[in-house]
Formats: C-alpha cells, sequence, structure tokens
C-alpha cells in the first residue's frame, strides 16, 4: 500500500470547496475559494526560511511532533491539454473533421489538497488526524471549514471521518533517509518460474504423447490440465512478484521526526566539537567528549533537542 | 555544416582576452543617456571605434587557418567595446517589442538580485560605491563602454588611453547634456573604473604583467572552449579543460549557443531572444561586478590556520602549511598548478621546476605538454576530494565530470550537467595590494573587476553564484560558501578532507571572515556590430 513507505504516512486528500457565494463579515459577496486562499495566505509557514525565520509565529503543524511535511494547495481546476493529437493522414482517411469541438474536460468544483508525511507510528492516519484536530484544530478550520460538508466536523473524531472520506491514494511517496541500502527479501527467478516451466513441460510432453497416439493414459485431457496450470501459475506468479512489490519499503534507522530533530541539534555541536578539539592531546578531548555528552546527551531523543518547525536551534 | 564564427559581427572583448593579449590596462566608464537622438548621435560617432574580434594582422595566424589577406586591422593600442542595460536600451529609442523579450534577470539588474548573488552584509547593494547606489533616475547607467590599453615599460598605459577617455569626454560635452559620463566609483569618486593586471619588475627592470590577482593567486585559467571560437591546433589543444566532456572521456567545445544569441546551445536549440533575429545575432550578455578583495584579513587568516594546520596534520614547515591551505581552498597552487595533477606541495614545487626547465629548453612539444596540464584534469579519480577538495573554489565553479550521477562506465554523461553553467571571464585586478607589504589592510582600493559573458545570466552567472559559490548542497557540503570568494556567515567553515585509510583527521577551517565583498554590478547587453548600428540609426523593426 503505497500511503505507507519507509515507516512513513503519505497522507493525500482532495477536499471539494464550496461553490456558492455567500455574503462575508465585510458585507460583500465572496466565494468560498477566496476564503480559503485568504485563510491559507495568513496560516503562517513554519520558521525555516530567510524570510522566516524571525517572524512571531509558527506553522500550525510545527506544534506536531510526527510532522515532516504538509502541504496545503487549492486546485482551481485540471488543465485542459487541447486536443486529442491525431496523425493528419489517419485523419482524413477516417473523415475526422478537425474543426469538430472536442470535450474540455473540468472539475466540479475547486480543490483543497492537504498532503502530508507524517510518522506512521503509533497508531498511524487515524491517530495523526485526531492529534492534529486536537492541537491545532482552530487553526485548521480557517481553511477547511469552506469545504463541502465540512459543518460536520465538530471534534477530532469527526475531523478524522472527514479526512478520510476525503482521501486519494498516494501513488507516488518519497521520502530519503535510507543512508545505506536497505536489506530486502529478493526474490529468485528462479522459484518463481520452476513450477511454470515444470508446468509448461508437462504440457508439451503430454501433447507430443496424445498426438503421437501413445495408450495407457488419457494424454489429450492431460495436455490440456497441464496447459491450464502453466495459465494459473503464470498469473500467480505475477500476482506474488506485484505484492511483493507493494509491500512498504521498511522504515529506515531513526527516520522518525523525533530523532531528525535531534540529529539536526546534535549536528552542528559535534561539528563545533571536532573543530575546537583540533590540534588538542588525547586526554583533553576524553574530558571535552564527556562534557559534550553529559550536556547534550545524545542518547536521549526528546531533550534537549531543536524544536519543530525553525531552521536551527 | 559548421561556419566559421562572423568575427567582425562580434564585439572583441567577447571572443579575445585583452588581459592575457597584451592589453593589461582598462578603464571602465559608465554613461547616461538624456536624451535619445543625442544618445544615437554618439553611438553613430563611436562605432567605427568598438573592436570587434577579427584576428590582427600582427596576430600569429592561427595554424595556417590564417587571415585572408586585406581582412586584417592592425592591432589597436587601445581596444574599445561597450554594453547598455535595459533602461539604457530604452533611452535610446530600442522599440518595446524588442525589449519585452529580454530576461528577466536582465531586466531587474544585478541590485534587485541581491539576495540571489549573495550579496548581502558589507556587498549589500547599499554598501556599493556611489555611481552604483545613485543608479536610477537621471543617473541611471546606460552605457558601459571600456577601453583596454597596451602598456609601456615603465607600467603605465600607453597614452592613447588617456587619449581616447579624453574623446570620449569632448563627445559628451558636445552633447550638451544628452549623454554624460557619471562619476563616483571609489575611492576618488572619478569618471572612470580603472583596472590593471598585477605587475612586476622583470630582470630588465621593465614592468611585467602577471597572471596574479591580490591574493597571490594565479587568476583566469579554466576559460570555456567553444564551437568557431578557435581554429586547428589551437582548438585541440585548448578544447582539453576548456571544452566539454564527452561519456567517453574526449574533450569537444561547447556549443556556440551558450555564449552568443543566435546560435544551438547545449540544449541543441536556439533559445528565445529579442526580435528581430538580426538584432540578437552576435549579441551576448554580460556581468560586471566589481570585488573587493579584504587582502589583510585573507593573508592574516592562511597564517593563523597555517599555524594550526601545521601542529594538526604536522606539516615540516609554516610555508608548506600556509601554500597547502591556499590550493586546498582554491583547487591551485598560487603558481596556477591544479591539485589533481600535483596534490602535494613537493609534487607541486617538482612540477614547477620541470615547467620553468621545458618554458627554457628548446623541447617545444614537451613545454608545450606541460602548459596543456594546467587544464588537462577530471575530478572522476577523486570523488571524495581527497586531493582537491569539493568545496574549492575553481572545483566548484567548473564541476567539470564531477556531477556526472552514473559511476557505471556505460552510461556516463560525461560533463554534461557543467556544459550549460560555463561563462567566459574577462576580468581585471584594479589597484595595489604589493605581496608582503604589511601596510596593505583590507579597507584599500583593491580588488577584482569581474567580467563575465554568457547568452543566459540567469542559467549561467546567477546559477553558479548562488548554487555553487553560496551554496554547497551539490558538493555534500550543505551550506558551506567558496571558501575564497562566498559570503561567509557567522562561523564559516571549510573542510579540507583526507583519506580515511590514512588514519589522520580531516582538517576544518572555521571563522572564516569575509575575504571578498562586492562593491557594484550591473547587467549588459553586449550587441553585434549588427545591433549596434541599428541601435545608432534607429532602425530596429520588431515586427
Amino acid at each position: 500500500m503505497p500511503n505507507i513507505d519507509g515507516g512513513h504516512y503519505f497522507l493525500t486528500a482532495l477536499l471539494p470547496i464550496e461553490t456558492t457565494p455567500f455574503v462575508a463579515s465585510d458585507g460583500v459577496s465572496r466565494l468560498p475559494v477566496q476564503m480559503v486562499r485568504e485563510a491559507l495566505f495568513r496560516m503562517p509557514t513554519a520558521k525555516q526560511s530567510e524570510e522566516t525565520k524571525d517572524s512571531k509565529d509558527n506553522s500550525p503543524f510545527a506544534s506536531n511532533l510526527r510532522t515532516h511535511f504538509a502541504r496545503l494547495v487549492v486546485i482551481d481546476d485540471c488543465v485542459d491539454n487541447g486536443r486529442n493529437p491525431e496523425n493528419a493522414l489517419a485523419a482524413a482517411l477516417k473523415d475526422h473533421n478537425p474543426l469538430a469541438a472536442q470535450p474540455v474536460d473540468q472539475l466540479n468544483a475547486p480543490y483543497l489538497l492537504f498532503s502530508a508525511d507524517f510518522d506512521a507510528d503509533p497508531g498511524g492516519l487515524n491517530s495523526y488526524l485526531e492529534e492534529l484536530y486536537a492541537t491545532v484544530g482552530d487553526e485548521l478550520r480557517k481553511p477547511f471549514r469552506h469545504c463541502v460538508g465540512f459543518d460536520e466536523v465538530k471534534d477530532p473524531k469527526s475531523f478524522r471521518r472527514y479526512v478520510k472520506r476525503c482521501q486519494i491514494e498516494t501513488t507516488m511517496p518519497f521520502n530519503d533517509y535510507w543512508i545505506d541500502d536497505p536489506k530486502l527479501p529478493s526474490l529468485s527467478i528462479m522459484a518463481v518460474l520452476a513450477p511454470i516451466v515444470l508446468a509448461a513441460l508437462a504440457a508439451l510432453g503430454s501433447a507430443v504423447a496424445w498426438l503421437s497416439g501413445c495408450g495407457g493414459w488419457p494424454w489429450g485431457w492431460i495436455a490440456l490440465a497441464a496447459t491450464a496450470a502453466t495459465l494459473l501459475l503464470i498469473l500467480g506468479a505475477y500476482r506474488v512478484v506485484l505484492w511483493l512489490g507493494s509491500r512498504p519499503f521498511p522504515a529506515a534507522p531513526h527516520s522518525d521526526l523525533k530523532s531528525i530533530l535531534k540529529a539536526l541539534y546534535l549536528q552542528p555541536r559535534f561539528l563545533r566539537f571536532a573543530i575546537d578539539m583540533q590540534g588538542k592531546d588525547d586526554a583533553a578531548i576524553h574530558a571535552a567528549f564527556r562534557s559534550f555528552v553529559d550536556e547534550y546527551q545524545p542518547d536521549k531523543v526528546d531533550s534537549p533537542t531543536q524544536s519543530p518547525g525553525v531552521i536551527s536551534s | 555544416m559548421k561556419r566559421e564564427l562572423e568575427l567582425a559581427d562580434i564585439q572583441g572583448i567577447v571572443i579575445n582576452g585583452y588581459a592575457r593579449g597584451g592589453f593589461p590596462k582598462a578603464r571602465h566608464l559608465f554613461l547616461h543617456v538624456a536624451d535619445p537622438l543625442a544618445g544615437r548621435r554618439f553611438i553613430t560617432q563611436i562605432f567605427s571605434s568598438v573592436t570587434t574580434s577579427v584576428r590582427w594582422s600582427q596576430d600569429p595566424p592561427a595554424d595556417g587557418a590564417g587571415v585572408a589577406s586585406g581582412s586584417a586591422t592592425a592591432r589597436p593600442k587601445v581596444t574599445l567595446n561597450v554594453g547598455f542595460t535595459l533602461y539604457g536600451l530604452h533611452a535610446l529609442g530600442v522599440p518595446v517589442n524588442t525589449l519585452r523579450l529580454m530576461p528577466t534577470e536582465f531586466i531587474e539588474g544585478m541590485a534587485a538580485r541581491s539576495k540571489l548573488l549573495g550579496d548581502v552584509g558589507d556587498s549589500a547593494p547599499d554598501r556599493w560605491d556611489r555611481i552604483w547606489q545613485e543608479n536610477e533616475g537621471d543617473r541611471a547607467v546606460h552605457i558601459w563602454i571600456t577601453l583596454n590599453a597596451q602598456m609601456q615599460a615603465d607600467g603605465s598605459p600607453v597614452p592613447e588611453l588617456e587619449q581616447k577617455t579624453a574623446w570620449l569626454r569632448e563627445l559628451c560635452a558636445e552633447s550638451k547634456g544628452g549623454v554624460t559620463i557619471l562619476s563616483g566609483h571609489a575611492p576618488a569618486g572619478g569618471d572612470y573604473q580603472e583596472a590593471s593586471a598585477v605587475l612586476a619588475r622583470g630582470a630588465d627592470g621593465q614592468m611585467r604583467a602577471t597572471p596574479n590577482e591580490h591574493f597571490c593567486f594565479h587568476d583566469g585559467i579554466g576559460n570555456p572552449v567553444f564551437e568557431g571560437q578557435l581554429k586547428g591546433k589551437e582548438e585541440q589543444s585548448d578544447v582539453i579543460g576548456g571544452g566539454k566532456l564527452l561519456p567517453d572521456g574526449s574533450w569537444r567545445p561547447l556549443a556556440t549557443g551558450e555564449f552568443l544569441l543566435g546560435y544551438a546551445d547545449e540544449a541543441q536549440e536556439v533559445p528565445p531572444a529579442p526580435a528581430p533575429v538580426e538584432f540578437s545575432r552576435n549579441c551576448t550578455f554580460m556581468v560586471y561586478r566589481k570585488l573587493h578583495e579584504n587582502v589583510a584579513s585573507f593573508r592574516s587568516y592562511i597564517d593563523k590556520a597555517a599555524a594550526l594546520y601545521q601542529a594538526h596534520c604536522g606539516i615540516p614547515s609554516r610555508d608548506e602549511a600556509r601554500e597547502t591551505i591556499m590550493a586546498k581552498m582554491v583547487g591551485r597552487w598560487s603558481n596556477g598548478v591544479p591539485l589533481m595533477v600535483a596534490p602535494t606541495f613537493q609534487e607541486a614545487q617538482e612540477f614547477l621546476e620541470r615547467y620553468k626547465k621545458a618554458e627554457k629548453g628548446a623541447d617545444k612539444a614537451a613545454y608545450a605538454a606541460l602548459l596543456r596540464r594546467f587544464n588537462d584534469f577530471k575530478y572522476r579519480d577523486d570523488p571524495d576530494g581527497i586531493r582537491c577538495p569539493m568545496t574549492s573554489h575553481v572545483r566548484r565553479t567548473n564541476t567539470r565530470d564531477m556531477l556526472d550521477p552514473e559511476s557505471d562506465p556505460k552510461k556516463r554523461t560525461g560533463s554534461s550537467l557543467n556544459d550549460r553553467r560555463r561563462i567566459l571571464r574577462r576580468g581585471l585586478p584594479y589597484g595595489e595590494a604589493p605581496p608582503g607589504d604589511p601596510s596593505v589592510r583590507d579597507d584599500g582600493d583593491h580588488g577584482i573587476i569581474f567580467i563575465a559573458f554568457c547568452a543566459s545570466l540567469f542559467r549561467q552567472f546567477e546559477f553558479v553564484q548562488q548554487q555553487w559559490i553560496q551554496y554547497g548542497l551539490d558538493f555534500n557540503a550543505g551550506n558551506d560558501t567558496c571558501p575564497v570568494s562566498g559570503q561567509h556567515g557567522p562561523d564559516a567553515k571549510f573542510v579540507i578532507p583526507v583519506d580515511p585509510e590514512s588514519g589522520q583527521a580531516p582538517f576544518i577551517c572555521s571563522g572564516i571572515p569575509q575575504f571578498v565583498t562586492t562593491r557594484g554590478g550591473a547587467y549588459f547587453f553586449v550587441p553585434s556590430i549588427t545591433a549596434l548600428r541599428m541601435i545608432a540609426m534607429g532602425v530596429i523593426d520588431p515586427t
């Protein structure tokens, strides 16, 4: 299931936005999609760029210790790619009229895309959505409340139900926390092919026996059965290979958000340590490393560490 | 089929490196056009003095391809070249329908791109020379004119340089305010920016131009070589290290369209350019940057780091530690020998001795072979930067085959990720900062007038500046900037990797101060002779 890969859950949800204009608080008729855009514009982004690192507010997702990335985008419509291309000669022979209009497809409404990459454990999507709503529900409501049917959402449970109704499968998840190649089970080609080849040989042998009029056994029926078995085995092997391929990639070691924050916290401090130790003797380095370990506690993931949603600590 | 470049239509400074070609003295003048008619009259007046790329009659013939008799002009004492900002072209009456096809970065100009270029802090536009701070309204820079002059035995420029400057001043005076030369170049606020090769007195007492800049590095070696620029044996020799690397490891000239408009580039397409076609063909874009060098900071930092490096790595002499740190930062020893050719101090000394012997010897082929080694190298055999650090200046600005994602010899892509990021550099130092002189300070008048040509400022110059000088991700070095020319944050560092098998620890240079700051600059459109005539005559029809 590609929604989960490498220990992360990759959520993709498309929330339909209301299309009926309404009179906003300033007394002017507005479209819900305008309000969604405005709410998104006002929602703070993480303090992770030169422009925002000193800003007062942080992204609502930064108060969640499972979110690696989150993205909210308004999709107005699908893009029309123009006419279906056709070979000019073929079109002329088939008497297709290049002036006849082809349908131009449209979405039934604008959609709010909500995509997030978060730690699958503990509790997967259900617990993540409920946690998210419980902590920053008020801020999320501002863009979400203009979506169709969102008025049903009153609490974490109904928020979870709503988003899951709008969820679509993530078909191409990506994260990049594997440093070395993971050890993956590998399917032996021989193990897959051997039964197919045996069945095919049996089919071929019995067919030859039947055609050459050998007696003793009902060779014709045996040939038929062996052919059917060969086809079934091919189908089975195909299914097995696809099933094995669709299993999630194992989680990379230390690829949960807390460990990554701790790594980001330790990295510059260890670099500083390495710089300061240049030219020092072994005893001095040993003593300094002890106080480094005491101060920064590399084996403790929770603290001291870097807060989420900031560029450095 | 391949046609020769139209040298008589291309401005000389684009194709020829004047600094190395006997013109070590330069002046840059910046002008403002208040009246389109006066401006066009001025361009008409200088039109015949603009130096083209045609080979001069005294030039050594290029491998017999030679110059057709009668077509060559004599080598001038002073060359003249010209370029325009977007507002300059507009002030001269170039139609909007032509200008609307100019690229965004050229329209915005260099100061507006300061964050992208890393021109922040001491390099920010509000710290630039007055001429650049005032670059708007009736003091907007419209025209760039550069004069490159030959030198006299005492190190001063030939008198023709001052005569030509005086002539330009006269033309402006005649225009009665229609065209003015802008002043405000630091330190004296004069009406031109001087530039000159760093000079050294030869054994005969005469002054000679050196290829060095004020940090004492041999500068300007790895210039690109492109299709049509050179001929025959000259191309065959210079393309090694200067061209692009093919998957099979051979070198070829880069596509002409990387450096001139109107030709196919490395993407095998002719990119869009201002209309009409005859206006943009043989034109190019230019980067002008005044880069101040904090010479005292550089020298004292290298001394300080060398002391630590010597102790840390057990290097026998301080001088060797100093030279090695400088070489690791740049990727070349100060005399220009690449680290990829001579990775240790001893090897560099040996190479230089062989080179000096060959220079004086009779075996021309042996000398040429050694000369070629200054540029004939690849990074494939040094993937971890143990010989030449990945983040050294030359390795990050011209990555050669380093970024080839394929290690399988059958799938190699050569220098394909580098081929669209090359620039032609034509700069010269300015001011003086004699080596070993303890009175040299940071705030003296010394640095480099950086000049580069490329077909796309955004894709070539700005990319190299932003991604490779001011950032280190492509070299697995996080946000470490270039140790020499990068913007150095509060605790800038530079890592000198070592072979992990050696049991030694890498050395980290930390707390690197700012060595280079920007003092001004702009982007210019450098027209072909045809385009210049069209501008002068006011006859551009973009329809």
